[in-house]
């Protein structure tokens, strides 16, 4: 999902070992950090950012300003990681750009999730000034560079984020012609960007909106083939962009299926937390993915991971086999694990466990070789 | 001399082992901004202090500036090695997903190898603290600090040693993971050994050229200077570490054990080895950091990877559990711990005094329930 760093020049490679070997690498990251953060190095491995401005869209709903250390080059539609500590805990979590690009300036648009840690603590937490941690921008979801034909725009809740940096996009490029939007949400009050997008149904001509809010008296919960049909009669013919929750979009595709237009469509899936993955009881075998060999194990049998990996044949690095040396500590990509020391269960994608006091209940990937 | 703690029974130490536990978990969920904090601060007094020292010595004249410029280095490495450096390899600050404080990526400023350190260390010390024949920590293969050692005519020079050790102690510290006593009594053929060696005597040969070849050169006309107040820090790094870690295990008191009496230790026993196998230091706030929290010795190898600077506020609960199971709590002023470690080195160089018969009975007290209650071999789990 990140990008990865690219392949630094020998000369590059020489210098970065002499800073390191000199012990002048951490001082250089701790001053630049102290003098200039927003060029500190960042986790992620593209920039950083502070935090301009905040704007409270909805109740829920707030949009970040923010001013990256190094002009970001993305695509309207894309997203970004964005790195936060979370009471003192790194943690990521993509977000759809909402703003057109071009700017100095980005905006992310976040709804807090209940039980969302990310989205909870920027919305709680993050105040103007903050510095996060941005990643290269990516994703698919994108205008094509020439946009020509009539378009459609399908949202739903906080989906609305990556088609309001395209259509943003249309207006800076005077290119906004013949667009529909039909976007989803429970309330007036509840759809972000409103004043924004009225504003766009009033002065662009060949611009038309319909909001579809749960709460209108009379009118279907949520996403009605009739009524959709009837809002937009040619939306087969046009170029298709969705964003939403996942039923509302798999209805959408079922109707371009059927009227023969799929290669119309196309689908941003909501970049949310991972699920849980399927548990089984401690013991019954589970595949493990050992990703940096990018060979699979199947661990099964009483105790530990480590006792589960040597019994499949795996040599992995371990020192005292009881949780205190952290040796045979290593990256979980994902997967579900319980804390032997703790009890405590974890499905956290990029988790750090140590093999020893780890036990399996789903299939894992872990970074291992 | 303080009353010896009271032998506990299997089950009573798997009951002091749950509360330890308990009081584990109580921290681990609390865990947060503020343990962060705290040691980015330590960062960054460390970092200050270090640019204060550096440019003291390279751009300053006269003594005053010379002793301003040795102190604020010194203190610069001093952080570096204890609060930051062991405290963050030892995976305290893991948690936290910042890569500047990741165990398995820090790098200190001494030449010990990081990687040495995690298995010497992080592994050997702490997992078999103070058990005879496993943990090399236990006199670090030369000195005789307690009695159950056997006596040797060469203690007779152990003073000596002893001193030598403190002012050279990072070299001590580095080389202890080669095990270079295997390989003089033959037991490690020399090519393994010295490629084992390697990345100790490069990392070893970058410390010397910059403290005494690149920064002095960069002082210009000032490189004396610089060269010799780079080695009187490095030196009084060596002396403060040396004291502080001698006191953490070898004051009167502390015990040590043999591998029959933990065969099948259970995760409570390794608790109350690792209670009765360490000792703390009182002192202020400030003493702690500048110890890495090692004062607080005993909290430290109950709990390894808990963040250093929650043993202060862990201590009187561990205190209290302590009394009630009737085990002693190893505790007293610096100059206490340090004349106590003294007094043993200079006494143990000669032979004797014998062994008091309370470890006996103990090993056999524990051969006998060992007998009794045949653990798995992998027992600390499964309490």
């Amino acid at each position: 999902m990140f990008s990865k760093t690219t392949t630094a020049s020998p000369l590059s490679k020489a210098r970065d070992h002499v800073l390191r070997r000199l012990m002048l690498d951490r001082q250089v990251a701790f001053w630049t950090n102290e003098l200039a953060p927003l060029h500190a190095q960042s986790g992620t491995g593209s920039c950083r950012a502070r935090v301009g401005a905040i704007i409270q869209e909805t109740p829920d709903t707030k949009t970040f300003v923010l001013q990256p250390g190094r002009a970001l080059t993305y695509r309207a539609g894309q997203y970004v990681s964005v790195e936060v500590e979370v009471n003192g805990v790194r943690m990521h979590r993509c977000y759809s750009l909402s703003s057109a690009p071009g700017g100095d300036e980005v905006s992310i648009t976040v709804k807090r999730v209940p039980d969302g840690r990310v989205s909870t603590w920027l919305h709680d937490h993050v105040d103007v000034g903050a510095i996060l941690g941005l990643g290269a921008p990516s994703g698919d979801f994108v205008l094509p560079t020439d946009v020509t034909g009539p378009l459609l725009f399908v949202s739903g809740g906080s989906g609305i984020t990556p088609l309001m940096s395209m259509a943003r996009d249309l207006v800076q490029r005077g290119a906004l012609r013949d667009v529909v939007w039909v976007h989803y949400a429970r309330s007036a009050a509840d759809v972000i960007f409103g004043r924004e997008l009225a504003h766009l149904a009033r002065t662009q001509p060949d611009f038309r909106l319909h909001l579809c809010l749960d709460d209108e008296p009379g009118a279907p919960r949520g996403f009605d083939e009739a009524r959709f049909t009837a809002l937009v009669p040619d939306y087969a013919s046009r170029a298709a962009f969705q964003c939403g929750p996942g039923p509302m979009m798999d209805r959408v595709e079922q109707l371009f299926d059927a009227a023969g237009a799929a290669g119309h469509l196309k689908r941003e899936a909501f970049v949310a937390a991972p699920a849980h993955t399927p548990s089984v009881s401690p013991g019954e075998p589970v595949q493990v993915t050992l990703l940096r060999s990018e060979r699979a194990v199947i661990a099964r049998g009483p105790g530990s991971l480590l006792e589960q990996l040597e019994r499949a044949g795996e040599r992995p690095a371990h020192g005292c086999r009881v949780g205190i040396c952290h040796t045979c500590r290593c990256t979980k990509q994902s997967g579900t694990v319980e804390n032997l020391l703790s009890g405590e269960l974890s499905s956290a994608p990029d988790q750090e466990i140590q093999l020893c006091i780890t036990r399996a209940h789903s299939d894992l990937k872990l970074d291992l070789a | 001399m303080t009353r010896p703690s009271r032998t506990l029974s299997r089950e009573e130490a798997d009951a002091f082992g749950r509360e330890l536990d308990a009081l584990r978990q109580e921290v681990v969920a609390d865990l947060g901004e503020r343990d962060l904090r705290h040691i980015r601060e330590v960062i960054r007094v460390a970092n200050l202090s270090e640019v204060t020292g550096r440019v003291l010595l390279h751009v300053g004249f006269g003594p005053l500036s010379f002793v301003g410029g040795v102190s604020a280095l010194a203190l610069a490495k001093i952080l570096d090695n204890m609060e930051i450096g062991h405290n963050v390899m030892h995976g305290q600050y893991d948690w936290t997903r910042d890569p500047a404080l990741d165990s398995h990526a820090y790098e200190w400023d001494t030449v010990c190898t990081s990687e040495d350190w995690r298995h010497s260390h992080n592994y050997e010390h702490h997992t078999f603290t103070n058990i005879l024949g496993k943990d090399r920590d236990v006199g670090y293969g030369f000195l005789r600090v307690t009695p159950e050692q056997p006596w040797e005519p060469r203690h007779i020079t152990q003073p000596v040693g002893a001193a030598l050790l403190a002012l050279l102690f990072q070299w001590g510290v580095g080389a202890h993971d080669l095990r270079i006593p295997d390989v003089i009594e033959g037991k490690e053929p020399f090519l393994p050994f010295a490629k084992r060696a390697l990345p100790f005597v490069q990392k070893a040969g970058w410390q010397l050229a910059k403290d005494y070849v690149l920064y002095p050169a960069l002082a210009l006309g000032n490189a004396p200077r610089v060269a010799f107040g780079n080695l009187l820090a490095n030196g009084a790094r060596n002396l403060w570490t040396f004291a502080v870690i001698f006191c953490g295990h070898f004051p009167e008191g502390v015990r040590v054990y043999t591998e029959d009496e933990v065969a099948n230790e259970s995760r409570g026993q390794w608790y109350v080895r690792q209670l009765n196998g360490s000792a703390n230091i009182e002192g202020s706030t400030a003493m702690h950091v500048l110890t890495g929290h090692l004062s607080h010795q005993i909290e430290h190898h109950l709990f390894p990877d808990i963040p250093a600077a929650r043993y202060p506020e862990m201590a009187p609960r561990v205190r209290e559990l302590c009394e009630r199971y009737g085990q002693t709590y190893n505790t007293g002023s610096f100059p206490k711990q340090l004349g106590s470690v003294a007094r043993r080195l200079l006494r143990l160089s000669l032979p004797g005094p014998a062994v008091a018969p309370r470890a006996a009975t103990q090993v056999a007290e524990a051969a006998a329930q060992a007998t009794t209650a045949r653990a798995p071999q992998r027992a600390p789990l499964a309490a």
